[in-house]
């Protein structure tokens, strides 16, 4: 698997939200993530058959909640509204989606990096 | 096809030992009841929120476990319910009650829950939808009489609210599995409430994620 670059998470759209402050949008990497502690390094992994995202390696604001990412990755898989998506951190806990993932950065990441499972489900209906 | 993780009642008992064990060493204030003529037991938790947003969490009143510290916010506020019924609608107070309980046709947890004015005025069904989780809302709103009903509690026989459990498989599963393809284990009542958990107000705190890898 070639080493894939490292993406800035994008500003959600304005309809999410999700009350952040405001955020670079950088497509590159102006900003090195980790740096000023203002970013973290997240790794997502996929669980189960969901897809794999094409990038896998992200720099999020610390700011940045659970449900904000949720929300990112389910419109970058194309996910339908009636399709939940689980985010965990060990592989099987699921933070509450207010918990920002600079807290979860401080508490689980190690190596300088997050990494975080997700997983799509029907589940509810 | 891949074979569904069902949890065994005696299986369920155990992780409800370990949650519980963490509960008491961080005060969250679950605990262990059983029903007063049969073997079954399940895991309760209450919590009084103050509706503009903090969480005051008390150990149940039980006699039998032993008192967990309570958490230092929790001692410094008063619940005096003389200021409560004065209170405007932005500072009253609710009291949730969440309990875990094992369902033998599903042979899975099911959460039941409930909640009231300290005046004992119930909460109704309207009243739970507007108190959940932004995120769920959409989701719930799909198709709310399969997710969230009112049912009898199987042991006290009173009206509670029971996040259905028909679907609790289907998103355990994948969990699981990744897990054990890694060897580590993993507490179901742990990952499973931190799941359900928030769809109904109740977030686990951070540090259940790690004793869960590290119990077992």
């Amino acid at each position: 698997m070639a080493e894939q670059p490292e993406a800035v998470l994008p500003l959600p759209p304005s309809g999410a939200a999700d009350g952040e402050g405001p955020t670079d949008v950088s497509p590159g990497t102006e900003e090195p993530a980790g740096d000023t502690k203002k970013k973290i390094d997240i790794l997502l992994k996929a669980v189960g058959d969901t897809p794999i995202m094409k990038t896998k390696k992200w720099a999020v604001e610390r700011t940045r909640t659970i449900q904000g990412l949720i929300d990112f990755i389910k419109k970058f898989l194309k996910l339908v509204a009636s399709e939940q998506l689980f985010i965990y951190v060990n592989q099987s806990f699921a933070p509450s989606p207010d918990q920002e993932v600079g807290t979860l950065y401080e508490c689980f990441g190690s190596d300088g990096k997050l990494v975080l499972h997700y997983c799509k489900s029907q589940a509810w209906g | 096809m891949e074979e569904d993780e069902f949890l065994g009642e005696k299986t369920f008992q155990h992780y409800c030992a370990e949650f519980i064990k963490h509960s008491q060493q961080i005060g969250d204030g679950w605990e262990w009841r059983t029903s007063k003529d049969c073997s079954d037991g399940y895991m309760c938790k209450i919590h009084f929120q103050i509706k503009n947003g903090t969480v005051v969490s008390y150990p149940g009143t039980s006699t039998h476990v032993q008192t967990c510290l309570p958490m230092e916010e929790a001692l410094e506020l008063p619940l005096d319910d003389s200021e409560v019924t004065e209170a405007t609608a932005a500072t009253e107070v609710i009291k949730y009650e969440y309990h875990v309980l094992y369902s033998c046709s599903y042979q899975v947890p099911v959460l039941y829950f409930r909640a009231s004015f300290l005046d004992g005025r119930p909460f109704s069904l309207k009243d739970i939808w507007e108190g959940v989780h932004e995120c769920y809302k959409t989701r719930l709103q799909q198709g709310p009489w399969d997710t969230i009903t009112q049912q009898e509690h199987p042991i006290l026989g009173q009206p509670f609210f029971v996040l259905h459990p028909c679907k609790t498989n289907e998103f355990m599963t994948p969990v699981l599995k990744n897990s054990r393809k890694i060897n580590r284990n993993v507490n179901y009542i742990t990952s499973w409430l931190s799941i359900v958990g928030p769809v109904v107000g109740l977030n686990l705190p951070l540090s259940y994620a790690r004793a869960a890898s590290q119990n077992e």
